[in-house]
């Protein structure tokens, strides 16, 4: 077939193309994730006994904040790295504002107490609970921005993954903060850092692979 | 021609076609078609390979990859720095599946600057496409033989098929695409 050809058949048969849908889906998808994930968590392990008293409370919603702030800033520079062209490798620096404030809040935190309880501030009671839980319920949005993914142009497979994985760690957060019975801001900077940061590097690692088109 | 100017004229010409103007798309098509074949010819001749025929294959690719990722320009963006990113990751791919190093050529912008005569194509392609169309189902083919050689229009196609225009369309778009994966498979080995 002649270049030729190919254009005429590419032209003959174009329609009207809508370049908004990419960056609706990814908003749907990602509420949709999200109402998913927290539905899973409330199965699973059931809200945080205290719920009714404690959902207002400082901690519970810096938990919130941290994940809704970290999805917010990763959504449209994943939906963005679907598009060919555009550069949103230089915004992704962003990510660590959210992150750093927590951890200037829990330095703050820590300063003021004697060292003798830093241990309990830092460990709390269930941190291990906390870096399995997050990654496994971020799997979910992970799976419905991969399959977004798949329908975009990532010229950039490892960048697309990190920013889903942020994405869908940052959500798995706010998800689980229901569920979180650990209010101290050292294990939240921790612990909660710590998960996103795996749930980035296993995106970046595993979404190229995916992604090739 | 700048770049610069190619992006003011080419924009307003993309815009339209998105609102669904087949005229202009045609326009769009042979305007970027032109440029990317004086890059591909360009970065494919430093990495050593001087055949314009294998230029030609790697245009098909590009444009038919265009073709299918139309809804992910962002219409604030430039579309020739959405193209270039388009042709380059193609250029990439074909090297890689084809056995050469893609990391030590200067894949840089330079070339899609200096690439402003747009160029003729003085070659026939290597069949690469015609293999994909192959593999398509009979009357996916026969659809497309009739727009692509005789020229008719997707509604007269449609009506010597026995199908609506919009079933021919979404057939044909269908077959682009399963050449587009064809075309991305070849040359991998089969484990």
């Amino acid at each position: 077939m002649q270049t030729n050809e190919l254009i005429s058949l590419m032209s003959a048969s174009h329609r009207p193309v809508d370049t908004g849908w990419l960056r609706r889906a990814t908003w749907l998808g990602a509420l949709c994730a999200l109402a998913a994930t927290a539905g899973l968590v409330l199965l699973t392990l059931g809200a945080r006994h205290d719920f009714g008293r404690a959902w207002l409370t400082t901690p519970v919603l810096a938990k919130m904040l941290l994940g809704a702030s970290v999805a917010g800033i990763a959504l449209p520079l994943f939906q963005r790295s679907l598009r060919p062209g555009l550069k949103p490798a230089r915004r992704l620096p962003l990510v660590a504002l959210p992150i750093l404030l927590a951890a200037g809040w829990a330095l703050l935190t820590l300063a003021q107490v004697p060292a003798e309880q830093w241990s309990t501030l830092i460990f709390g009671r269930y941190w291990r609970a906390c870096l399995i839980a997050v990654p496994l319920y971020a799997l979910c949005p992970l799976i419905v921005l991969l399959l977004l993914a798949r329908r975009g142009a990532s010229v950039d497979g490892p960048l697309t993954g990190a920013c889903a994985g942020l994405a869908s760690a940052g959500l798995a957060t706010v998800a689980y903060a229901l569920h979180c019975p650990d209010d101290a801001a050292p294990f939240l900077a921790i612990w909660y850092t710590i998960a996103i940061a795996s749930m980035t590097a296993l995106g970046a690692l595993i979404f190229p692979r995916f992604l090739r088109w | 021609m700048s770049l610069e100017e190619f992006e003011t004229q080419l924009r307003p010409v993309f815009l339209a076609a998105l609102a669904g103007d087949a005229a202009a798309y045609r326009r769009f098509l042979d305007a970027i078609g032109g440029r990317l074949r004086g890059y591909l010819r360009q970065m494919l001749a430093r990495a050593g390979r001087h055949e314009p025929s294998e230029a030609e294959d790697v245009l098909q690719e590009v444009l038919l990859a265009l073709h299918l990722s139309r809804h992910t320009y962002d219409p604030a963006s430039p579309v020739t720095a959405w193209a270039h990113a388009i042709a380059r990751y193609k250029l990439v791919d074909h090297l890689r599946r084809s056995g050469r190093h893609a990391g030590n050529l200067p894949l840089d912008d330079e070339a899609f600057q200096l690439a402003d005569r747009p160029e003729a194509p003085s070659t026939e392609a290597r069949l690469d496409l015609d293999r994909a169309m192959a593999s398509l189902p009979e009357r996916t083919r026969g659809l497309i033989d009739r727009v692509r050689l005789q020229g008719a229009s997707v509604a007269e196609a449609a009506d010597a098929a026995g199908m609506t225009e919009n079933a021919a369309k979404v057939a044909i778009h269908r077959g682009l695409q399963a050449m587009a994966k064809f075309l991305s498979r070849r040359g991998e080995r089969p484990t």
